[in-house]
């Protein structure tokens, strides 16, 4: 327990200690979220294809800025700290520890950035159910997040990593974001990491509901990249039987 | 003649470095194929108001939904891809570098072969993207489409290395993900901005060779020369200005 404690404060101390990074990560929901909200506005509503209300257009914007700010934080973090996690493992962590507070940084650090993230939110549209929104923007945050960790954990290098992560963000939004431009989606399109968070946040900003089944997917997603996570994790912090690169 | 050797040496070995990464040049070419093709197959055949130039003139005209997202969605590929590709280029470079100034290498050697690295890259990726939209959308001036996709490529593939060498990894990461999204993504989409341009959005440097793809791929004439100069004027200043970050680098490493 006192690994974790450690472990987890040494990981927020290095992102907060990075104040670019925290600045960054207030700054950049307001203009991903007012720059998506009027531009997507500005679409001509034609006989097929409908316009996108302005409030519409900053909630997507408010869900794309958590997912690839969260993402790219886990890629980030895994990869960054690959060496230094490695040698903690040699002298004595058990790397499902490591994990455990990489992970539960990157939750924490998640939570916040949702949190300005539904600030935006709050402060520029009408929200029905806020406390839903908030839960449903760190879910989705979350999820990303712990995809960057995947990714991380597969992947040796930032620049082929980040590339993954930035075009399955870019395919995901355009595809799980209702968006009028595309027509004929297809059905595999609900297995993407967006498309159930971003389900629940639309019921819960315009309607003040949201539907279980949802909830239990993301539920399910998280459980089966945490899963993933752990064992690739695992495979590449092991150090016996062989040279450790 | 040493001079040029020694530069042909350092490019031979950065592409070399890069061409051996199976997994990156795999995803060179499989990211942009099957975002691209996607885009194309999803996106709505119908027909809607793209403003652009038409003899001078800026007129509306009306256009099949899937060219104009051709025309975004290209050019956002490879920008993307140049932009990390020159971010990495610079992160990478702050470590090797300086060991070639010590070895007796000049700046401008280093800097020669790294430029040349990058502008291979983007040329793979212009390739790679056009190639691929060609099967699905013919622009009506091709060249001069490509001409306009290069400019703006390799302009942000420049950005990209003055942002690694301003901002840490992840701050740079966000950057170079976020800029080309809302700059050829969504403030030169001519699907969502339909009126003339906030002044704001024209500083961009997506904003003059968006207007030439926009201009050569939907319409039968070259009306936005002027804008392919504005463009490639825009990617001399950022050339030079990351040429004299590097050089700052290099030097001081």
């Amino acid at each position: 327990m006192n690994r974790f404690v450690v472990g987890v404060r040494a990981n927020l101390q290095t992102f907060v200690r990075t104040p670019l990074n925290v600045v960054l990560a207030l700054v950049l929901p307001l203009v991903v979220i007012e720059g998506w909200g009027q531009a997507m506005a500005g679409l001509p509503s034609m006989p097929t294809v409908e316009g996108i209300p302005l409030d519409l257009g900053r909630l997507l914007g408010a869900i794309f800025g958590v997912a690839i700010i969260t993402g790219l934080m886990g890629l980030v973090q895994m990869i960054s700290a690959r060496e230094a996690d490695r040698r903690l493992v040699q002298t004595g962590y058990a790397p499902r520890t490591l994990l455990a507070t990489r992970l539960a940084t990157l939750a924490g650090v998640t939570i916040v950035v949702a949190g300005v993230n539904f600030g935006v939110l709050w402060l520029t549209i009408d929200v029905e159910a806020p406390l839903f929104v908030f839960a449903f923007l760190a879910l989705a945050g979350v999820v990303y997040a712990f995809l960057g960790a995947l990714v991380g954990a597969v992947l040796p290098r930032l620049f082929e990593g980040s590339l993954v992560v930035v075009f399955l963000a870019m395919m995901d939004v355009f595809l799980s974001g209702d968006s009028p431009l595309a027509a004929d989606v297809p059905d595999f399109v609900q297995y993407f990491p967006l498309y159930h968070p971003k389900e629940l946040l639309q019921s819960a900003a315009f309607d003040g509901t949201f539907a279980a089944g949802d909830l239990a997917f993301v539920g399910g997603y998280l459980l089966v990249l945490l899963v993933l996570v752990t064992a690739v994790f695992g495979a590449t912090m092991r150090t016996a039987g062989g040279w450790s690169a | 003649m040493v001079s040029v050797n020694r530069t042909a040496t350092a490019f031979g070995i950065g592409l070399r470095e890069h061409a051996r990464n199976y997994v990156l040049v795999a995803l060179l070419v499989v990211l942009p194929v099957s975002f691209i093709t996607l885009a194309f197959a999803v996106t709505q055949d119908v027909q809607m108001p793209v403003r652009t130039v038409v003899d001078g003139e800026t007129t509306t005209v009306m256009r099949g939904m899937p060219e104009v997202h051709g025309v975004i969605m290209t050019p956002i590929t490879s920008s993307f891809i140049a932009g990390l590709a020159g971010l990495f280029l610079m992160r990478e470079a702050r470590d090797t570098d300086g060991r070639l100034a010590v070895v007796g290498y000049r700046a401008r050697q280093v800097i020669a072969a790294r430029f040349g690295v990058l502008a291979v890259i983007t040329l793979v990726v212009v390739a790679v993207s056009v190639g691929v939209m060609l099967i699905d959308f013919q622009p009506e001036q091709l060249w001069w489409f490509i001409a306009a996709m290069l400019v703006l490529s390799v302009t942000y593939g420049l950005i990209g290395m003055l942002v690694g060498a301003a901002f840490n990894r992840l701050a740079g990461l966000w950057i170079m993900l976020i800029l080309p999204m809302i700059d050829i993504g969504l403030f030169q989409d001519p699907l969502f901005v339909q009126s003339e341009p906030e002044w704001w959005m024209k500083l961009f440097p997506g904003y003059h060779p968006v207007r030439v793809m926009v201009d050569t791929g939907l319409t039968t004439d070259l009306d936005t020369a002027a804008s392919l100069g504005w463009g490639a004027g825009y990617l001399l200043v950022v050339g030079l200005l990351a040429v004299w970050v590097y050089y700052r680098g290099t030097r001081t490493t």
